[in-house]
């Protein structure tokens, strides 16, 4: 299953790179793509800075959370370095065979 | 039965009670470990009160956002900006005003740590302070105002002057709004109604205010110096 995502997300991304003209859904895209208007180029910027503010708001909200939750673990002493379940033995001289 | 009658009442409680020997008790599978103690809920870490402006403020930084991308769209678009016949904007003024607002955000976070460790006066003394830094910028950014209406920059003289005022207009009135919660939190404050475990009231005027302050360079960069 993930290798499967792994390679829809990798062929995705080949898609824009190489054939970029595949991926022109937007009218707005599409009829700016050849030459340069301003009115184009304001609609992206404009566009491109709004569809990253969601993320940036609620990742500045849940990572202060986050950030809130572990300081405070780390204050009362919750976040201890636990002993590993299960010892490796990295070669045959540390597993005493 | 009478050799029942003949043992001590103590004799025979230890005889019948099993004895419970801690080391006897079956383990969990693998040795197993303690229970890690539960944490102390006696306060939240983050109480609702704080959380709930996070999530007010995270909806005003939204809206910000959608009046940023107007004006990012009209001043992209616009080949010479500002228009022609259009006066410029006071730029240096409204510098000096931007380090008033940002002092006051100072003011403002000393404000909190004072009622965090207890000193009821320096939380009185920083919320004076930061509460007269506000209305100077205020007082400041109106008398631009005027000056510019009067030079001929309204809100429908052109695109320039809508997106000038709607912008900036709007976070004069969230400046406003701040500058009034600060001056109840300061009352409150003078009545004594503020504690080092009583101080949420002061810690969410802080948030607002915080975020109020730190938006201003953003709308002073991109409205006054782009």
């Amino acid at each position: 299953m993930n290798r499967r995502v792994v390679l829809l997300v990798a062929l995705g991304l080949a898609l824009v790179l190489i054939v970029p003209a595949v991926t022109f859904a937007c009218s707005v895209c599409l009829g700016g793509a050849d030459g340069y208007d301003p009115l184009t180029d304001a609609f992206n910027w404009s566009v491109l800075f709004l569809m990253a503010m969601p993320y940036a708001v609620v990742g500045s909200i849940a990572g202060w959370i986050f950030y809130s939750y572990r300081s405070a673990a780390k204050r009362r002493g919750l976040l201890k370095k636990k002993a590993p379940a299960l010892r490796l033995a990295w070669n045959h001289k540390e597993s005493g065979r | 039965m009478l050799i029942a009658y003949m043992v001590r009442e103590s004799t025979a409680r230890e005889a019948v009670e099993v004895q419970r020997d801690e080391n006897l008790r079956p383990r969990a599978f693998g040795g197993g470990e303690p229970p890690s103690p539960p944490i102390a809920t006696e306060e939240p870490i983050i109480g609702n009160s704080r959380l709930a402006l996070l999530m007010f403020l995270g909806a005003e930084a939204m809206f910000f956002a959608g009046l940023i991308g107007a004006f990012i769209v009209f001043r992209v678009a616009s080949t010479i900006w500002p228009p022609a016949f259009q006066p410029r904007l006071p730029v240096a003024v409204t510098g000096v005003n931007t380090l008033i607002l940002l002092l006051s955000g100072l003011t403002m976070r000393r404000a909190v740590k004072a009622i965090l460790a207890g000193q009821s006066g320096r939380l009185i003394r920083y919320l004076g302070t930061t509460a007269v830094l506000g209305l100077l910028f205020l007082a400041i950014q109106g008398y631009e105002w005027v000056r510019l209406i009067h030079f001929g920059l309204t809100l429908s003289s052109g695109v320039y002057g809508a997106t000038f005022y709607t912008l900036i207009g709007c976070h004069g009135a969230h400046v406003l709004g701040a500058v009034i919660w600060l001056l109840v939190v300061l009352a409150l404050a003078r009545r004594g109604s503020f504690t080092a475990s009583r101080h949420t009231g002061v810690v969410l005027c802080g948030m607002y205010w915080t975020f109020v302050v730190a938006l201003w360079p953003i709308l002073y960069g991109l409205v006054y110096l782009y």
